[in-house]
């Protein structure tokens, strides 16, 4: 059994009943008195210059409200990281990709805002475009940003140890190139906002989005604002998975008309604005190495990345960084040595999602061991577990592998789908296949630079004592985080689960980075521990002195309060907390003091109790250039086997059995751990085997629905057998680290290796459509 | 998504769903189960001044056995009736397989048999189904009545035989001979709510349980401008004693009576080679079938 | 021009003026207030707009309003008894069949229409009654897993 009451558990989450009865509001359900509808005119071409835009037949259709263009907003830079501010609200004198924005109309219907957008005519001068990555390096290539020559957005270079000596040195060095496909993160629920402008100039922005103090900062510089005049509040998030993490055109937009008009305006993207927004995973371009021993011991790795950027940065920085650093583990390796280069394009942005940076390579590189284990006569299982990190070690790029259960997954993984009885006795077109990674527990420093906390929590306890209100700014986006932290307040307070609320996603709350990077767990949970550790703190010493006793004789057990492990006498708090509430139908009864009782007499010492937590990780890394992307106070590791079907004559792939092992530390929650890793699986499958954004020769995108870019359905999605693996994160609450983005590391690779293993074909192009890897059987028949 | 606007109309004959017809004509679009005609709306693809719903004309959506020998099929059935009434799927399997294809359940829920075949997508689930099994799509108007195989029905992409004045009411097919069976099969990404890259219907009647074929009739879709039947693969195999060789070599000829082209789903080198392995596939589902048959 | 429709909705009648080309989704979200209904791409690919119309799902986002007079409609709000959750709301709960919840209620609705139909479904049944119901968070197996639960305490109602 569990040393804990809450923690560990499998608590249905807090907003379920409120998600299944339809009752939750997401953005795109708010309607307010007097609402505006506004939308966007987006550029039909992909690189142009505006040299004239008319809004004068639009402003005059009945009902239209407000219209916006550059000319009103002005040209204020923003982005994601400050060093790369690289776009402007609305294009002003050119336009980069399909999409572009380029005005905003706010009107009393959708029907009238539709027609405004298209009454509304601007003249362009089409220029040259390049839409491939390889083309935007030549030179001579249509040029994006003056500021950047040769479209190159950022580059890299780092090494670790003598590389090219290094691999001189082994027995045998192993090369392969991968390329996988842009990718949209298509969560069910698209973008939507409502902007609201009070008299006082107080601007409350609802929306749908990963990280309410971002989105706080940059709307507030985009509408020179002050920023305590912005509150975001984001209302139930349908799904985000990274590319609801910046602030959008849209969230702008709204904050201008709605100050203009002094109406609220709601604006909702279509599914195909989504795709058209885009910011999700990139197009990757990997060309690895892997020198070993003949012992096979790994060396040297050598690992170069191109990436398609599209037309501005977004998180394209650290993307390009992650690609680098998150091959430093789980293997030991002596020299590391990394080359990338992000690159323009006139595309829609990209920018991070789910596994940010690592996935594309990751998946290089777990391929890469399966051909290197090959060609050295090991199984695939033994050569990782030969160079597999534990706790303790340090990578070659000094990120601190504070806890790692990556043997232990591997091993469960392996036993868990009876590898050594189907591995290489499988008939042709079975095929199984293994794969590890591993991923950050929030990242290590702030998407700007500052000293700021990532996370501050308030705990504040109702009069009575009986209900403990936990407020974070932090983004429940259907992961879990408001249960999973209203279980740990509980925990802490030995309390029970449903005497916790948690009152979340509101900047007005605390300050919280919010929902990237797989931080949420660690850090709010951190604050969230220290808040209630306060609270806590604050009872048993008024408590201690209204009882007379030492306070480290006091505790607390679901829900009541023990004096040295026993009752204690407390019959007069007791009957005049009843005094207190004559009338009320739910006095305290039992053989113990509540928590409700012990509450109620910090308050009436003290006024309402509250406690305060906070959280930022220490400094971390190393002190080369780039050592903060990567770092992290604690890393997730997973494993995972994968059995597919290949229809050889067809080429059509059906992955039968998925095994996953992940190392979250403590599971604060084992169901909602599961379900990390079951969503996570679902869409490493989709990538690996159907997703990818495609365009026509004039960057238009060919598949801007769900009806054409393919997700996994239910009929496509095995059952995965999910092991939870717990070690200890001595740098996490309770233990506790990730399990969002690091559970989808294995799944690209471990499908791939699956399909060599039934096919012999080495696939290195994403999606494995039945097409790719027909095309790849063919000529071996 | 907005729809455009438009002025709707909704019958409860038949008659004057058809006096609508032939006054609105080519300003009107008929409104069956809406998956493709609201979806090209919204797309702006279609704007009609007039939609004509013809939810509620009596019998559109009835299935009528004829004696044993045949089936009327209102055009207004539903993709979910056909996949799970009995008869079509016991005598008329390759539209019952078929319309259990097609895209997910709601959408077969409200798609329509009549609506999927006027529409003409090259794709189309349906269209292959109703060729194999030869039959005849009764298309009325205010002033005539007619009847055309859907063998001659099928003229491009998005263009049949229909008028802009004529609905279609009905399908009618006769029931296979005795050791007849039948199949599909549909080739997209995913395992459901896909376009098919290259899709095959076959039915193939057995002389005898063990006998040779007494005639075989394939249709594939998403390899032309409309579904084809592939005459000549079927002439081949009439008389032959079936085999995986035959059925092969009857795929082989499949290929050459298609022309399908390039497009972001798939290639046309992929598509040739699928043709032939799916028209093997599908012969040999069929005679599988063909070979249990029951009175 | 607006035509007016009677329909039932969730049990109670309900009488509306509507345009021709407002969709059955529309409706149900704009004029009804019932946002428990979800738009998640309006071209009938992703089913976050299921509703239940004459016991059978459909995406209500490629149905017109009008098209729904006289019919009888079941939305997610329609499924609490006397603000109880319904069977199969709390094993979705229970389960963990639920995270960003935007496909909830559409996936609910085509669970129900499934075990109102066949309270024995396999769980291949299971999965292609929900396959046009996309979810993005769960990789669906708990979804598949809470419907399963629904019908055996099904199937141990009809035994005893």
């Amino acid at each position: 059994m569990s040393e804990y009451q809450v923690l560990n558990s499998r608590a249905p989450r807090l907003d379920g009943p409120v998600k299944a009865t339809g009752r939750a509001k997401y953005t795109d359900d708010i309607s307010m008195p007097g609402m505006l509808y506004a939308g966007i005119l987006q550029s039909p071409l992909a690189h142009a210059k505006i040299l004239h835009i008319d809004t004068s037949k639009a402003k005059k259709l009945p009902g239209v409200k407000a219209i916006i263009t550059a000319k009103d907003v002005g040209l204020i830079k923003y982005g994601v990281s400050p060093a790369r501010y690289d776009e402007t609200l609305f294009a002003f004198d050119r336009v980069r990709y399909v999409g572009d924005e380029i005005a905003a109309v706010a009107a009393v219907d959708q029907a009238t805002v539709q027609e405004a957008l298209s009454l509304i005519k601007v003249d362009y001068e089409e220029i040259p475009a390049v839409f491939d990555m390889f083309e935007a390096m030549k030179e001579g290539a249509p040029q994006l940003h003056a500021e950047f020559p040769g479209n190159l957005n950022a580059e890299v270079h780092q090494e670790f140890g003598d590389t090219e000596a290094a691999l001189q040195g082994c027995d045998l060095v192993v090369d392969h190139t991968f390329l996988n496909k842009r990718q949209d993160a298509a969560f069910i629920e698209p973008q939507s906002c409502v902007a609201v402008f009070d008299l006082d100039g107080k601007l409350t922005l609802h929306t749908s989005t990963q990280v309410p103090h971002y989105v706080m900062r940059t709307v507030a510089m985009v509408l020179q604002i002050p920023v305590g005049n912005v509150r975001v509040v984001k209302p139930y998030v349908g799904g985000g998975f990274g590319p609801k993490c910046e602030a959008n055109p849209m969230e702008m937009s709204c904050g201008f008309l709605a100050r203009q008009t002094g109406r609220p305006v709601k604006m909702t993207y279509s599914r195909e604005q989504v795709f058209l927004h885009s910011r999700a995973r990139h197009q990757f371009y990997a060309e690895m190495s892997l020198g070993v021993k003949k012992d096979g011991t790994m060396v040297a790795l050598k690992n170069k990345a191109i990436l398609d950027g599209g037309a501005y940065t977004s998180f394209g920085i650290a993307t390009v960084y992650y690609s680098g650093s998150l091959l430093g583990g789980p293997y030991k390796l002596q020299a590391m040595k990394y080359d990338g280069i992000r690159v323009y394009t006139n595309k829609p942005a990209c920018g991070a999602q789910r596994g940010h940076g690592g996935v594309a390579h990751r998946a290089a590189f777990e391929q890469l061991l399966d051909m290197t284990s090959e060609k050295l006569g090991m199984d695939p299982v033994e050569f990782r577990l030969k160079n597999m990190m534990v706790t303790g070690d340090m990578t070659i790029n000094e990120l601190d592998m504070s806890s790692l259960g990556m043997k232990e997954c591997i091993q469960a993984v392996r036993d868990g789908s009876d590898w050594s009885n189907k591995k290489g006795k499988l008939p042709k077109g079975k095929g199984i296949g293994v794969a590890c990674g591993f991923f950050v527990s929030g990242a290590g420093y702030p998407i700007y630079r500052s000293d700021t906390y990532h996370s501050t929590v308030v705990i504040k306890v109702s009069e009575d004592g009986g209900i403990v209100n936990v407020l974070t700014g932090s983004a429940e986006i259907g992961q879990g985080s408001d249960t999973t932290m209203a279980m740990i307040a509980a925990e802490t307070l030995g309390i029970p689960l449903a005497n916790v609320r948690v009152t979340s996603g509101d900047t007005d709350l605390s300050v919280d980075l919010g929902a990237y990077s797989s931080r949420q767990t660690l850090m709010t949970g951190h604050a969230t521990k220290e808040a209630a550790e306060q609270v806590r703190s604050r009872i048993v010493g008024y408590l201690a002195e209204a009882m007379g006793c030492d306070p480290s004789s006091i505790s607390f057990k679901n829900g009541n309060v023990l004096f040295d492990g026993g009752p204690g006498n407390f019959e007069q708090i007791r009957s005049s907390y009843i005094k207190e509430h004559r009338g009320w139908t739910d006095p305290p009864t039992g053989d113990y003091l509540t928590f409700r009782e012990a509450a109620r007499i910090a308050y009436l010492k003290g006024g309402t109790l509250v406690g305060t937590g906070k959280y930022k990780p220490p400094r971390l890394g190393g002190s080369y250039k780039g050592a903060a992307v990567g770092t992290s106070p604690a890393y997730g590791c997973s494993a995972q086997v994968v059995e597919v079907t290949v229809d050889l004559e067809t080429g059509e792939i059906t992955v039968d059995k998925m095994t996953d092992a992940h190392d979250c530390g403590l599971a604060i929650n084992r169901t909602l751990v599961e379900g990390q890793m079951q969503g996570s699986l679902s869409m490493g499958l989709g990538e690996c085997l159907f997703e990818e954004v495609k365009f026509d020769s004039r960057g238009r995108i060919l598949n801007a629905s769900l009806g054409e870019y393919r997700i996994p359905t239910a009929l496509d999605m095995p059952n995965v057998k999910s092991i939870i693996v717990e070690s200890h994160e001595p740098n996490g609450p309770y233990g506790a680290k990730e399990v969002g983005e690091g559970a989808i590391m294995p799944t690209i690779p471990a499908i791939l290796n699956a399909i060599y293993d039934a096919t012999g074909v080495r696939v290195t192009e994403l999606p494995v459509s039945s097409e790719r890897l027909f095309m790849g059987i063919k000529p071996k028949k | 998504m907005l729809l455009p606007k438009f002025e709707y109309h909704e019958p409860t004959t038949l008659e004057e769903a058809l006096q609508l017809l032939s006054e609105l004509g080519g300003n009107a679009k008929v409104l069956a189960g809406g998956t493709d005609l609201l979806v090209k709306m919204k797309l702006k693809v279609d704007q009609p001044k007039h939609v004509i719903s013809i939810a509620r004309v009596p019998g559109l959506d009835s299935i009528v056995p004829r004696n044993g020998h045949a089936i009327t099929i209102g055009a207004g059935v539903s993709a979910a009736s056909l996949a799970c009434h009995e008869k079509i799927r016991d005598r008329f399997t390759p539209l019952a397989l078929a319309a259990s294809r097609l895209g997910a359940p709601m959408i077969r829920n409200r798609a329509t048999i009549g609506g999927n075949l006027v529409n003409g997508r090259p794709a189309a689930d349906l269209s292959p189904a109703c060729m194999v099994l030869n039959a005849r799509f009764r298309l009325k108007s205010a002033s005539a009545e007619r009847e055309i195989s859907a063998n001659e029905f099928f003229r491009g992409p998005g263009d049949t035989a229909i008028e802009p004045h004529e609905l279609m009411v009905s399908i009618y097919a006769e029931t296979p001979p005795p050791w007849s069976g039948g199949s599909y099969i549909k080739l997209g990404a995913r395992k459901t709510l896909e376009i098919s890259m290259v899709n095959v219907a076959v039915l193939l009647t057995l002389k005898a349980p063990d006998g040779p074929i007494a005639e075989a009739r394939i249709a594939l879709g998403s390899v032309a401008p409309t579904p084809v039947r592939a005459y000549a693969a079927e002439e081949f195999l009439v008389g032959k004693t079936p085999s995986d060789e035959l059925f092969q070599q009857a795929g082989e000829i499949g290929v050459g009576l298609c022309s399908p082209i390039t497009d972001h789903r798939g290639t046309m080198e992929y598509r040739c080679m699928m043709i032939e392995v799916l028209t093997k596939r599908a012969l040999k589902q069929a005679l599988e079938r063909a070979k249990v048959w029951q009175p | 021009m607006k035509t007016i429709i009677q329909l039932t909705v969730n049990g109670q009648p309900t009488e509306a003026a509507v345009d021709s080309n407002t969709t059955l989704l529309q409706f149900l979200r704009e004029d009804l207030g019932l946002t428990g209904t979800k738009h998640g791409c309006g071209l009938g690919d992703c089913g976050a707009c299921t509703v239940i119309l004459d016991g059978k799902p459909v995406n209500s986002c490629l149905v017109l309003a009008v098209q729904a007079r006289g019919r009888e409609v079941i939305t997610i709000e329609g499924l609490e008894e006397d603000g109880r959750l319904h069977s199969i709301q709390q094993a979705f709960v229970e389960k963990g069949a639920i995270q960003c919840g935007f496909c909830s209620p559409g996936m609910i609705l085509s669970a129900k229409a499934l075990l109102d139909e066949n309270p024995k479904p396999t769980e291949v049944d299971i999965r292609t009654a929900i396959s046009g119901n996309l979810c993005r968070c769960t990789g669906y197996q708990k979804i598949v897993e809470a419907i399963q639960e629904v019908s055996s305490t099904l199937q141990g109602t009809e035994v005893s």
